[in-house]
C-alpha cells in the first residue's frame, strides 16, 4: 500500500513538472475528450458527431482565439455499450490533457459514464442524453439538449391549441420515451384534455398494427408519437395503410431527412418541433450548414448540430476558463456560467442551479415531402 | 508442496503482481478494465459449468446476470444494505430464480435447450425494461453505491478491484472443486450420454438443476459486482447480446475449462481496449482473433482435457492422500 502511495506522489510531481514546463512552452495542446458510438449499433450517430465536433474545433483551431494553443479532440468508440462507456470515462480522467468531455450518445452509456467523471472530477457535456437523472448525477454533468420535461408540454399545448381534445400517446419503451410520453401526457391532462391510450413499444418493434388497431378504436383527435425515425417512419406507414386520418404530433427526435424518404407520403402532414433547422436563414446557421455539406457531403441534421453546439460550448468554456491554464475545474465553472450562447440550435444557456438547457423550439411541419416552418 | 506452490503463486498474482503493474502503468483506466475482466470471468466460469461441463448450451446467462445486478441494486439503494449481505442474496435469489425458471426446460437437451434459454433470457430482460414501477424500466438505477466498509476502507478503484478479484478467486474455487472431482465426472458423463449416465444411476435431471444452481448463484454475484462497481445499471447492460458474449469467451477460452473461461474474457474484452488506438478497425480484429482461434484451436486457447491434467496435477484436486481417494495422473 505505501509503495502505491509513494508512486502516485511520484507520478503527481512528475504531472507537476510537465504542467508548468508545458504552459511555458510555445504551442501548447488543451484536449477535449469526445466518447461516441463509432462503431455498433448507433454508429450513424457517433460518425455524425465525430463529423460535427472536428469540423468545430478545426474552425477553432484557424480562428486563432486562443493564440498559441491547440485545441486536440481525442475520440474514443463506446459502441453504444455502458462497459465500455465506464472503461473510457476512466481512459480520459487519467489523461492530463483532457479538461473536458463531450458524450455519450444515449443516455445509458452517458449516465453509468457520468457516475465516473463525478468521482475523477471531469466536467461531461452530453450533446444528447436526456434522461432526467443525468444532471442530477453531480455539479460536473450538462446535457445540450432540451429534456422532454421542457418539450413535452410545449407540443402538448400545441396539439390542444390546434383543437385536438383526446389524444392517443405512443412512445418507445426506453427512458428518453418514459419521459417523452409522461411529460406530453401530464401537460396535456393539466390543460383540460383527455388521453385515450399510452402505448410503448420495446426498441426494434416494427409493427404496429396492433398498437394502431386499439388507438383508431378510442377515436382519438390526435396521435403523440415519440420516437426516432426508424420507428416513426414504419409507425406513419402503418398508420395510413390502416386508414387513420389522425394529425400526429412528434417530438423533435423525428426531424430527420431519413424520415421522409422512409416513410415516403406517409410523412406529410406530421407536426414536430425542433431546435435546428437546416434550411434557417440565420447567418451563423446557414453558414454551419454550408461548411458541413462541403466537407461530409451531405446536410446536417439535428444531431449534427446538437454536437456542433456542444463542441463549441466546451471551446467557448476553454477560452473563459483562460485557455492554456484551463483546469478541469475551471471549465466546469465556465461551463455552468454559459449563457446566451449562439449556437445553430438557437440561443442557449444553462440554469446555474440546475444545470438545465434552455433552448427555444420552432415548429415545423412535413409538408410535400419536405420539413417547413409554421406558426 | 506442489500445491501450496500453485497456490501461493496464483495468490501472490493476482493479490499482488497484478495490481502492482496496473498501479505502475498509470491507475484508472486499467484498473477499471481489469475490473471489468473480473466480472466476465464470474459470469464465464459460471456458465462454463452449465454449457462446458454439463453441455447445456445456455443462451440466457444475461438474464440471470441482471436479476443479481437489480437484486443488489434495489437492495442496496432503497434498503441501504451493505455489500457482504447484498452480493450473496443477489446470488441466493438469482439461484432461486434459476431453479424456478430452469425446471421447465431441465427434459429439454441440446438445440431445444438453447432455445428454451434464450427465450428465458429475453422474458428477464423485457421484465426488467417493463416492469417500471418496481425496476425503474429503461430508466435504470443510479447512485449504486460503490463497495465500501466503514472505518476499514472506502469505494475506489483498488477496493473495486480487490473485491473483484477476491470473488473471482473464490468462484474459481468452488467451480474448480465441482467440476474437478467426481461430481464434475458425473456432470461430463450427463452431457457426454445423458440416458447412459442415467442407466449408471446418475439422477440426471437433479445434476442439471444443481449445476443451473450453482452457476446461477454466481452469475448473481457477478451481477451484484457489477451493479456496485459501476454505480449505474439499465436493462440495456444485460441484453442478449450479453450472453452471446459469454458464450463467445467460454469457446474461444475452452468450454469446459476454468482458466479458459478466465481467458476468454481476457480476450474478449482486453483486445478491444488495447486496440482502441487503431480506431475503427478494432472490432474486425477481434472478429479475426475469435475467428482464426475457433479455426485452429477449436477445443480452445486452453482446452479441456490438456487444463484438467495440470490443474490436477498443479492444485492436487481430485485426488485425496490422506483416504487415497481419486485418481492420480
Amino acid at each position: 500500500m505505501m509503495r502505491f502511495k509513494q508512486c502516485k506522489t511520484l507520478l503527481t510531481t512528475v504531472c507537476l513538472v510537465a504542467l508548468s514546463c508545458g504552459a511555458s512552452a510555445q504551442n501548447k495542446t488543451v484536449a477535449i475528450g469526445y466518447q461516441a458510438p463509432l462503431s455498433g449499433e448507433n454508429a450513424q450517430y457517433g460518425t455524425v458527431f465525430r463529423n460535427s465536433a472536428t469540423l468545430a474545433v478545426d474552425e477553432f483551431n484557424k480562428s486563432g482565439r486562443l493564440p498559441g494553443v491547440t485545441i486536440q479532440l481525442k475520440f474514443e468508440d463506446s459502441k453504444s455499450d455502458a462497459k465500455e462507456g465506464v472503461n473510457i470515462a476512466r481512459k480520459f480522467s487519467d489523461d492530463a490533457s483532457i479538461v473536458g468531455v463531450i458524450g455519450d450518445f444515449n443516455s445509458t452509456v452517458s449516465m453509468a459514464a457520468g457516475q465516473v467523471y463525478a468521482q475523477t472530477k471531469v466536467p461531461q457535456l452530453s450533446q444528447t442524453a436526456s434522461h432526467p437523472d443525468y444532471v442530477k448525477i453531480s455539479e460536473y454533468q450538462f446535457r445540450n439538449i432540451n429534456t422532454q420535461a421542457y418539450e413535452g408540454p410545449l407540443i402538448a399545448k400545441w396539439a390542444f391549441d390546434s383543437g385536438a381534445k383526446k389524444v392517443a400517446v405512443i412512445a418507445i419503451q426506453n427512458d428518453w420515451g418514459q419521459s417523452a410520453a409522461g411529460n406530453f401526457v401530464q401537460g396535456f391532462k393539466a390543460l383540460g384534455g383527455t388521453v385515450t391510450d399510452t402505448e410503448f413499444f420495446n426498441p426494434g418493434t416494427r409493427d404496429f398494427r396492433s398498437i394502431l388497431t386499439k388507438m383508431a378504436r378510442s377515436q382519438p383527435d390526435a396521435i403523440f408519437v415519440g420516437a426516432f425515425y426508424e420507428d416513426g417512419s414504419a409507425f406513419l406507414q402503418q398508420k395510413v395503410q390502416m386508414g387513420l386520418k389522425q394529425p400526429v404530433f412528434a417530438t423533435s427526435s423525428l426531424y430527420e431527412k431519413k424520415l421522409l424518404e422512409l416513410a415516403g407520403p406517409a410523412a406529410n402532414g406530421v407536426y414536430l418541433t425542433s431546435t435546428f433547422v437546416v434550411e434557417s436563414t440565420e447567418p451563423h446557421v446557414a453558414a454551419f450548414v454550408k461548411n458541413y455539406e462541403a466537407r461530409y457531403n451531405g446536410k446536417p441534421q439535428q444531431f449534427a448540430a446538437q454536437a456542433y453546439d456542444a463542441t463549441n460550448i466546451m471551446l467557448n468554456a476553454i477560452v473563459a476558463a483562460g485557455g492554456a491554464n484551463a483546469t478541469r475545474a475551471k471549465v466546469r465553472d465556465a461551463l455552468a456560467a454559459t449563457k446566451d450562447f449562439p449556437g445553430v440550435t438557437g440561443t442557449t444557456s444553462f440554469d446555474p442551479a440546475t444545470r438545465e438547457p434552455i433552448k427555444l423550439l420552432s415548429k415545423l411541419q412535413v409538408q410535400d415531402g419536405k420539413f417547413v416552418s409554421v406558426k | 508442496m506442489r500445491r501450496l506452490i500453485s497456490i501461493s503463486i496464483l495468490l501472490l498474482a493476482v493479490l499482488l503482481v497484478l495490481p502492482g503493474i496496473l498501479s505502475a502503468v498509470g491507475g484508472g483506466y486499467w484498473f477499471r478494465v481489469t475490473t471489468t475482466i473480473g466480472v466476465f470471468s464470474i459470469l464465464t466460469m459460471s456458465a462454463n459449468l452449465i454449457t462446458g461441463t454439463t453441455g447445456l448450451m445456455s443462451l440466457g446467462h444475461a438474464g440471470f446476470y441482471g436479476i443479481g445486478a437489480y437484486t443488489t441494486a434495489l437492495l442496496a439503494t432503497k434498503l441501504h444494505w451493505p455489500f457482504f449481505l447484498t452480493l450473496p442474496v443477489a446470488g441466493v435469489v438469482t439461484a432461486v430464480f434459476g431453479i424456478l425458471l430452469a425446471l421447465p426446460t431441465m427434459r429439454l437437451i441440446g438445440i431445444y435447450f438453447a432455445v428454451a434459454t434464450l427465450g428465458l433470457g429475453e422474458i428477464i430482460h423485457v421484465t426488467l425494461l417493463n416492469w417500471v414501477d418496481f425496476t425503474r424500466g429503461p430508466m435504470g438505477i443510479s447512485a449504486i453505491p460503490g463497495i465500501s466498509l466503514d472505518g476499514l476502507f472506502s469505494a475506489s478503484d483498488i477496493t473495486h478491484y480487490y473485491a473483484v478479484a477476491i470473488i473471482a478467486l473464490l468462484a474459481a474455487l468452488v467451480l474448480g472443486r465441482l467440476t474437478h472431482s467426481y461430481y464434475g465426472n458425473a456432470l461430463r458423463a450427463v452431457r457426454e450420454d445423458d440416458q447412459c449416465a442415467a442407466s449408471m444411476g446418475l439422477n440426471v435431471v437433479g445434476l442439471k438443476i444443481q449445476s443451473f444452481a450453482f452457476a446461477c448463484f454466481f452469475a448473481g454475484v457477478a451481477g451484484g459486482l457489477w451493479a456496485h462497481t459501476t454505480g449505474y445499471i439499465s436493462p440495456g447492460d444485460f441484453r442478449f447480446s450479453e450472453s452471446i458474449l459469454i458464450l463467445a469467451m467460454m469457446v474461444v477460452g475452452g468450454l469446459g475449462s476454468i482458466p479458459g473461461a478466465v481467458l476468454g474474457a481476457v480476450i474478449l474484452l482486453g483486445l478491444p481496449e488495447v486496440l482502441r488506438p487503431i480506431g475503427d478497425y478494432r472490432m474486425i480484429v477481434v472478429g479475426a482473433v475469435m475467428f482464426f482461434s475457433i479455426l485452429f484451436l477449436p477445443r480452445g486457447l486452453l482446452g479441456e482435457t490438456s487444463v484438467l491434467s495440470v490443474v490436477r496435477r498443479q492444485f492436487g484436486l481430485a485426488w485425496d492422500k490422506t483416504l487415497n481417494l481419486g485418481w492420480r495422473q
